[in-house]
């Protein structure tokens, strides 16, 4: 009785906790719609109140129109695309390979493997970036994808996934006539899917934002991502035209948001379970 | 006709041998069973068979073919897993098809015609286009049969098909596959380590222990006349009595010596009796042998009742009519029933002579 | 009645094993290949060429290359600039990490006890994750203006002093951290709380038993049973501490006066602004060694007494 009242209360406390952190975590979301609506002299004017007078839908177009979004979607498309592609295959081959086969040197090769995982990106762009021009792969897409091929992390997460099927049904397959690869196809991969699309969402998050790497390595409007487009806008702006910045900003976060709302658990699954060992 | 000739089989791993030089041969529409305590080898012969695991020594000769060295699928074998191993992303309908359509050389129409007619037979036409786990235990042992049956192979090989399922589905099971062997006369090589499995389904048993064949023959012929200890204490249940012979066991000696033959009864032999060849009687009996004893427990069943006696120092346990009149503590006197006997050597356990 | 084949007869067993087992390998050299080579290429290679360029003169125009022994690092040793930036990194990492775990940890407690909402909450601390960090940093810029930003106004409003915030040395760092917090925090907490749900609930009723409550049932029971994945947490927290050279670039560019200068970003402008490759091959250097160092002494510590259950 009075555990059960006890419990109760700190339940409601925690509610009171809670709620303030979610304003304060929303507020920055909030605050950039509130201004993508807004009129340049709104913003600076401190008697203007904290919602916009007018509705400025004319902002977004606005924005649209500074810079060509359309070719930076599909670049953005394309190399998410591409890099989850290539890195799906890297790592399914990868990680049958440490899950089933013996060959010398397996725990060595799934150590340096692991390793990668130590070091990302920030680390190596310098040297990365020179290895890029010396292939002559500069301000071309593929620069933005060969990097992330190999997944030291996927492979882990998915082998993980590999050894938790049970060895029964590999044998079942054998007695069926499937080598190794078939194996692979018919039975593995489809009893993993879930690691696979938490994966993948999470692969998917991480190069859609990439914003350092694909800086380094592009220089043409043709091959910019939507991230180095709304930093050039920024700069091109220079803090002055925030409305239509705000609503650049919407619009470049719009695709993920807009998926996140929808498979909100998915997404969450995904990332949580990503850090299981 | 030979259908499996194992030949000085072996399996050997760095640290213990599993199989150590195994020979067996299993004739065409024979329901083999392989059984043992665990640890004895059996599911290894069973998987050297299949070519799940390699041959580390001898030679495997499936319907007069080398298969030493062949994959699992070139060797006209089906396997029913202890766990089924249905793939569960797949319909049951594909679980059967699938080895048909990768590995042979039938056509789509035939494959359906096999899997249908085999679906029929298992009486599991309405559940082939679910999935396993839609299935309750004793549908999905039926489609790991089922999967085995599509491939009419030679050989039929099956690890502790029943181990999963509760008591009850376990005896029903056991019906159906003796129905399946009798109907269609396949050769099947059967591993459990349920002695009752393997005295009721085989038409011959292979008794093995650490590695080694211990006995191989029909049930009643191991049950009767084990070759060893090992196996006179292996099958039946409950387990046989084992009496050390001592000195003071001189009377019966020399009848026994008349009958059984040759020098079988010195000390340091041991004798061998199942419960049901002892009998009580409250009065010493007759030559040539009565043994005293005092009864500890008595377990009634309902049917019969199993009585715990202490003979000199070792415990005897021995089957009697359900309402016999005993109770612990009262002194009794075994006789046992001589054309049953078994000697056994101390040592090395093998038999030195029996009768029957 | 067997049949033997002169091939059979031939073969011994032993022999075709070593035959299967190199197929095995082949297919093994196959799968991995791919991924090999993209390892080798790019993440392994720029390591050791970095470590090399670090004893050379390179400049980002040319392709010759000299070699001059330990003087970027001796000329580092001198930069004041340097050790500023060196300086901003540990701060930063050693503020912004326990302190987002921290608070990732209260709020993944939070929710771990089945509230209604969570679902809710648990998507609002997290879809800052979902916002590429120059978008975030773009929108911060705009909230911590001195000028006109809500920040100030809510400063205002509760009565305390306005601040230039990334215009201001002592506080663009913090501002920075504090934003860093923000978009992470959510990360932490959803892994945190993945290992929270994987604690037996006996154990906290067992321990309300006993009498033993609140802070003290934080400490002394859901710390120790996680720890792993606290552990865990916090090697990912200084791993993902690099992410702050985009907020830099975005917001303050280094300044004010070198107040948020970190080395990634101190790399950057000395390979691309300077355009001295071997200088910022030597910090990039430097700085894989700070960041294992971290590590290092995290594993020593915390990873010692990281606690298993049992396995």
């Amino acid at each position: 009785m009075i555990g059960t009242r006890f419990f109760f209360a700190r339940s409601r406390w925690m509610h009171w906790l809670l709620l303030p952190a979610m304003l304060l975590w929303l507020s920055p979301l909030a605050w950039m719609l509130v201004t993508s609506f807004k009129t340049r002299a709104e913003i600076f004017d401190p008697a203007a109140g904290v919602l916009p007078q007018v509705l400025q839908w004319g902002n977004y177009p606005a924005a649209l129109a500074v810079a060509p979004f359309g070719t930076y979607l599909i670049n953005s498309l394309m190399v998410t695309g591409g890099i989850l592609i290539a890195q799906l295959t890297t790592i399914t081959l990868a990680a049958y390979a440490f899950a089933r086969l013996r060959f010398p040197g397996r725990d060595l090769l799934f150590g340096l493997f692991l390793l990668q995982v130590m070091f990302p990106i920030y680390a190596t762009f310098l040297t990365n970036f020179i290895t890029v021009r010396e292939l002559g792969l500069l301000n071309s897409l593929w620069a933005l994808m060969v990097p992330f091929i190999a997944s030291g992390y996927g492979t882990f997460m998915l082998r993980q996934a590999f050894r938790q099927v049970p060895q029964d049904l590999a044998d079942a397959a054998r007695l069926d006539g499937c080598g190794h690869w078939a194996t692979l196809w018919h039975v593995y991969l489809p009893l993993v899917k879930p690691t696979l699309i938490a994966f993948g969402m999470i692969s998917v998050v991480t190069h859609w934002n990439d914003y350092m790497w694909p800086l380094l390595v592009t220089n043409s409007e043709s091959v910019r991502t939507l991230p180095i487009g709304l930093g050039l806008l920024a700069k091109a702006d220079s803090g002055a035209d925030w409305p239509r910045l705000m609503a650049a900003t919407m619009v470049v976060i719009a695709p993920l948001m807009l998926l996140f709302l929808i498979f909100q658990r998915r997404f969450v699954d995904s990332f949580m379970h990503a850090g299981l060992k | 006709m030979t259908a499996i000739s194992l030949q000085g089989i072996s399996k050997r791993y760095p640290d213990h041998v599993a199989v150590d030089r195994l020979d067996l041969d299993v004739q065409a529409g024979e329901f083999m069973v392989l059984v043992g305590p665990s640890g004895c080898g059996k599911s290894t012969t069973l998987r050297m068979i299949a070519g799940l695991e390699d041959i580390s020594e001898g030679r495997l000769l499936i319907g007069g073919r080398d298969v030493t060295h062949a994959e699992p699928h070139e060797r006209d074998i089906a396997m029913v897993f202890q766990s089924y191993a249905l793939y569960p992303h797949m319909t049951v309908y594909m679980n059967m098809a699938f080895g048909l359509l990768r590995a042979s050389k039938l056509t789509r129409s035939e494959v359906d015609q096999r899997v249908n007619e085999a679906a029929s037979r298992l009486q599991i036409t309405e559940l082939l286009q679910r999935r396993p786990n839609e299935l309750s235990g004793g549908q999905r042992q039926r489609v790991a049969i089922g999967r085995a049956l599509v491939r009419k192979p030679k050989v039929f090989l099956f690890d502790e098909p029943l181990s999963n399922l509760d008591a009850k589905l376990r005896t029903h099971m056991r019906g159906e596959l003796e129905r399946l062997h009798a109907e269609l006369g396949i050769t099947i090589v059967y591993v459990t380590h349920d002695q009752v499995e393997a005295m009721t389904l085989g038409t011959r048993i292979a008794v093995m222990d650490r590695g080694h064949l211990r006995q191989v023959g029909a049930p009643m012929e191991v049950y009767r006349r084990p070759a060893n200890r090992f196996v006179a204490s292996f099958i039946g249940s409950p387990e046989m009595n084992f009496l050390p012979v001592s000195e003071d066991m001189a009377e019966g000696r020399a009848w026994l010596n008349h009958h059984y033959g040759a020098a079988s009864l010195q000390p340091g032999t041991v004798l061998g009796l199942r419960p049901e060849e002892l009998l009580i009687s409250s009065v010493e009996v007759a030559a040539p042998w009565s043994w005293p004893g005092v009864v500890q427990r008595v377990e009634r069943l309902g049917a019969e009742a199993y009585a715990q006696i202490r003979v000199g120092t070792a415990d005897v346990l021995v089957r009697t009519e359900a309402d016999a009149a005993l109770e612990a503590s009262k002194p009794v006197f075994l006789t046992p029933e001589l054309s049953r006997l078994r000697v056994f050597d101390g040592q090395t356990g093998a038999t030195l002579a029996t009768r029957e | 009645m067997t049949t033997l084949t002169l091939a059979d007869a031939l073969e011994t067993v032993p022999a075709v094993r070593k035959r299967a087992r190199r197929r095995e390998v082949i297919t093994a050299v196959v799968m991995l290949a791919p991924s090999l080579l993209f390892l080798a290429a790019f993440t392994y290679w720029p390591i050791i060429r970095s470590l090399i360029y670090g004893f050379y003169d390179v400049q980002l125009g040319s392709s010759a290359i000299f070699f001059v022994g330990w003087e970027n690092y001796q000329r580092l040793w001198h930069d004041a600039l340097f050790w500023q930036s060196l300086r901003n990194t540990v701060v930063y990492m050693v503020i912004t990490v326990p302190t987002s775990i921290g608070l990732a940890l209260l709020l993944a407690v939070a929710l771990d006890r089945k509230l209604c909402g969570t679902g809710l909450y648990r998507s609002v601390f997290f879809y800052p994750v979902m916002v590429p960090s120059v978008a975030a940093g773009m929108v911060w810029v705009f909230l911590y203006a001195p000028g006109y930003g809500p920040i100030n106004g809510l400063m205002e409003m509760l009565g305390l002093p306005k601040l230039e915030w990334l215009y201001d040395r002592q506080w663009a760092l913090p501002a920075i951290i504090f934003m860093s917090i923000w978009k992470y925090a959510g990360y932490f907490m959803l892994i945190l709380l993945a290992a929270l749900q994987l604690v037996p609930r006996d154990l906290y009723e067992a321990a309300r038993l006993d009498g033993v409550s609140g802070w003290r049932q934080l400490i002394h029971i859901t710390v120790p049973l996680i720890s792993p994945t606290l552990y865990f947490v916090v090697i990912i927290g200084v791993l993902h501490s690099y992410q702050i050279f985009d907020y830099v670039f975005v917001m303050t560019q280094g300044g004010p006066a070198d107040a948020t200068n970190v080395l990634t970003f101190y790399i950057y402008q000395n390979a691309f602004q300077f355009q001295d490759i071997g200088t910022a091959s030597a910090i990039a250097n430097i700085l894989l060694l700070v960041v294992i160092g971290l590590i290092a002494i995290v594993a020593l510590t915390l990873g010692r007494r990281v606690h298993y259950m049992g396995r």
